[in-house]
């Protein structure tokens, strides 16, 4: 196995995963929207994609497929702000919306506090491994 | 673009792609492809094919006409 065939293998594997991961996303809407079903009828489906979306955007900041920039706190407070705003979107779109559940404020106000917490904590988790690629690499260039 | 700098060195030597390849620790389709400019190899693969046909990187890769 050369260069080129190690260049084809790992094309055709990342678009191999591509497909495997949105026929995932596909499953999991379809069961939601259209078949209605809860979300414990396809948890394990569910989860399977949460993780591994959350791994692949941190092996990707690791191993330095994504340009690291140190981002001022202002940028920070911003994406975060971006980030709750998309959940909360999307949080009220699933329940009052399509699954037509009309929660009320209160319980609007309670899924967003899950929301800005699991927002900080994915933040933070994907600040860490920014980091430690960094860090990774630096390590390398002085050696 | 066809590469016939690699070629040309390549028969002058007396090698077949295959031996080339075997030289340099490549596929004979790949050696086949860079000739035909269908393949941008890494600068590592290169070196070691300039090595082999006792060349150097411009002799075998760099375009006059630019």
């Amino acid at each position: 196995m050369d260069e080129r065939n190690k260049q084809i293998a790992l094309k055709v594997i990342a678009m191999m995963y591509f497909f495997t991961f949105i026929s995932l996303l596909g499953i999991m809407f379809y069961k939601q929207f259209t078949l209605g079903k809860t979300v414990a009828d396809f948890e394990a489906v569910a989860m399977l994609v949460t993780v591994n979306a959350i791994f692949l955007i941190s092996a990707l900041l690791f191993f330095g497929a994504l340009p690291i920039r140190r981002l001022k706190f202002k940028n920070i407070i911003v994406l975060y702000i971006v980030f709750v705003l998309m959940g909360s979107i999307f949080t009220y779109v699933k329940y009052n919306i399509v699954q037509k559940a009309n929660l009320s404020v209160e319980q609007l106000a309670g899924k967003l506090f899950i929301i800005f917490t699991l927002t900080a904590l994915l933040m933070g988790f994907w600040m860490l491994f920014s980091y430690l690629g960094k860090r990774k690499i630096e390590k390398e260039l002085n050696e | 673009m066809v590469n016939l700098k690699l070629k040309l060195a390549r028969v002058e030597k007396g090698l077949s792609q295959q031996d080339l390849a075997d030289l340099v620790g490549a596929t004979r389709q790949t050696i086949g492809l860079i000739e035909k400019g269908r393949y941008n190899p890494s600068l590592n693969l290169c070196m070691k094919i300039a090595k082999a046909l006792d060349r150097t990187l411009n002799d075998l890769f760099w375009d006059d006409e630019e």
